[in-house]
């Protein structure tokens, strides 16, 4: 395969994957900070109701 | 001045900055203990982990070094950036060092030396991390700035007429701009610790990816891709796209580049702090496995950026300059506050997440060890703000208001390959191999560090300067400091007799 080939190929994998994964990344990401802010909320609960 | 409009792209720029706030304000109470403060309660999930992870290693730095590498080595450039990808995606898939890493449940890399090594060595790690982490980490907020200035045209001159307060102000918008940025920054890490950093992190990666997407899709449009691939192949030939073919590069350049990233994939903090901070290993592995290919970008947008810079200002323009002016007079009005919000937003990830990374080093590792009785969680956390507060008064003390000297890229390069050469060696030794120990430890450290200063000492020497940059070069030193480390750690090792090992 020629130089700018490979370039162009990679270029344009690159940024398909890019915005693919930020519009998934934003949905998910969105999901995995309720999920890790309710169960740090969880954890505290359970902690001052052991003292 | 450039193409900012301050009603506009203004308006844009101030809208990021409170939503940034507001979001890594509003975390702070979820933070209970010294492990929610440093690692999240270590809740985090593998698409936080993804956002996080490409936001904190992307800052305005890395897109000015990327963007230069676009300018003078064309599309070969990127080269380090596909080797970064293929570092992370097999350490990901196989789990090499990060899942040993994870399970131990350590906070920090010399917590988890200490159980192989003993506390000596621990401290010694803690300090060489927490020095090569904030030299580097020093001339990101100039650094930042200038790129800032010059793509919106503010002026760094008094106004003419102007006095007193005023021509100070003026002659200094640089250091105040990036004093509020590093204030706002400081507020919420000091408070909200990991947690904040993760859900900001999130944001400033979305605002971050549309502004790098918006703008490299203008380049492509406006620019086109022929005149880039032709502009690469007037000014450096086949070398523009053959990395081993490029007469600057060639396979020293690549060899070290491949050691290099390999080493920050495995050990540098604010990389490993994701895997540190997942639910398990295996969402720590996913997290690298998902983020690899962004690595690739990191490189060949802003790379695409500064051939584009190439191919408008020729190649006699300041190749670190040459982006940031290009794009200050190419893009449009509303587009340039998109990108200085993403800008922005790359720039205070990085810093937010290396601010807590290194106060969780220095606490943990260099002054935890001291104590004599267990420290209550609301003491610990005070001290941990006192850390990261005190590392913020450095930032503005070194790194903007004391202007560096020398060469920018020579001081980056040997304050990371002190700390990547030494320990990288010391994880995987710590990992794998059953006879490493505390003297095998000791010699990677000092060899890891003497190499690089030695290269620097002897090329600026008048006496040897000449010959070192003929016979032995920047890549050839570095790729040395991590053969002649491993080296260390071998001999060292096997003269300790084995009986007398710390264990634990």
């Amino acid at each position: 395969m020629n130089g700018p080939l490979f370039w162009k190929i990679l270029t344009a994998a690159c940024l398909l994957w890019y915005a693919t994964i930020t519009v998934y990344v934003a949905l998910r990401g969105a999901r995995d900070i309720k999920e890790m802010l309710r169960s740090l909320k969880e954890n505290r609960s359970s902690v001052t109701s052991d003292k | 001045m450039g193409n900012f409009n301050i009603v506009i792209d203004g308006s844009i720029v101030g809208l990021y900055l409170l939503a940034t706030m507001a979001a890594g304000l509003m975390v702070r109470k979820y933070v209970g203990r010294v492990e929610d403060f440093l690692v999240a309660g270590r809740e985090m999930n593998v698409y936080l982990g993804v956002a996080s992870l490409a936001a904190t290693e992307f800052g305005i730095v890395t897109c000015m070094y990327t963007a230069e590498n676009g300018f003078r080595y064309g599309f070969a450039g990127a080269t380090p950036g596909i080797l970064y990808a293929l570092a992370m995606l097999v350490v990901g898939l196989t789990g090499f060092c990060i899942r040993p890493l994870r399970q131990s449940g350590v906070m920090t890399l010399p917590e988890l030396f200490e159980r192989r090594f003993g506390p000596g060595v621990r401290r010694a790690a803690g300090v060489v991390i927490v020095l090569g982490g904030l030299l580097n980490m020093g001339v990101f907020l100039r650094t930042g700035g200038e790129f800032l200035v010059q793509v919106t045209g503010f002026s760094l001159q008094a106004a003419p007429g102007a006095a007193g307060l005023a021509a100070w102000m003026q002659a200094h918008t640089l250091e105040l701009a990036m004093t509020a940025l590093l204030l706002m920054v400081a507020a919420y890490t000091i408070l909200g610790g990991m947690l904040s950093v993760l859900v900001t992190d999130y944001l400033q990666f979305i605002v971050m990816s549309a502004g790098l997407l918006a703008v490299t899709a203008l380049i492509l449009v406006k620019v086109g891709w022929g005149r880039l691939v032709a502009t690469v192949q007037a000014v450096h030939g086949s070398g523009g796209f053959n990395p081993f073919s490029h007469p600057q590069m060639g396979w020293p350049y690549v060899l070290f580049n491949a050691l290099l990233n390999l080493a920050a994939v495995l050990t540098w903090m604010a990389v490993i702090q994701r895997v540190l901070a997942a639910k398990d290993a295996r969402t720590g592995q996913k997290v690298y496995t998902r983020t690899s290919f962004f690595f690739v970008a990191r490189f060949l947008i802003p790379g695409i950026w500064g051939i584009a810079a190439l191919a408008a200002l020729g190649p006699g323009a300041d190749s670190l300059q040459a982006m940031p002016r290009f794009l200050g007079a190419f893009l449009p009005v509303g587009l340039m506050g998109l990108l200085v919000a993403a800008m922005l937003a790359a720039d205070m990830s990085t810093d937010s997440s290396y601010m807590l990374t290194w106060a969780s080093v220095i606490y943990n590792d260099i002054i935890a060890p001291f104590r004599r009785r267990n420290w209550s969680e609301r003491r610990g956390l005070r001290l941990n703000r006192l850390i990261v507060a005190g590392i913020g008064l450095f930032l503005l003390a070194y790194g903007l208001w004391y202007p560096l000297q020398g060469d920018l890229w020579t001081y980056l390069g040997i304050t990371g390959t002190i700390y990547l050469s030494s320990m990288s060696v010391l994880l995987i030794a710590c990992c794998y191999w059953r006879r490493a120990n505390s003297w095998g430890a000791v010699a990677a450290i000092a060899v890891g560090a003497l190499v690089p200063v030695l290269y620097l000492v002897l090329e600026q020497m008048p006496g040897t300067s000449t010959w070192v940059r003929g016979n032995i070069g920047p890549y050839f030193s570095g790729i040395a400091a991590y053969v002649l480390a491993a080296a260390a750690m071998i001999a060292g090792s096997l003269l300790k007799p084995a009986r007398r090992e710390v264990t634990k």
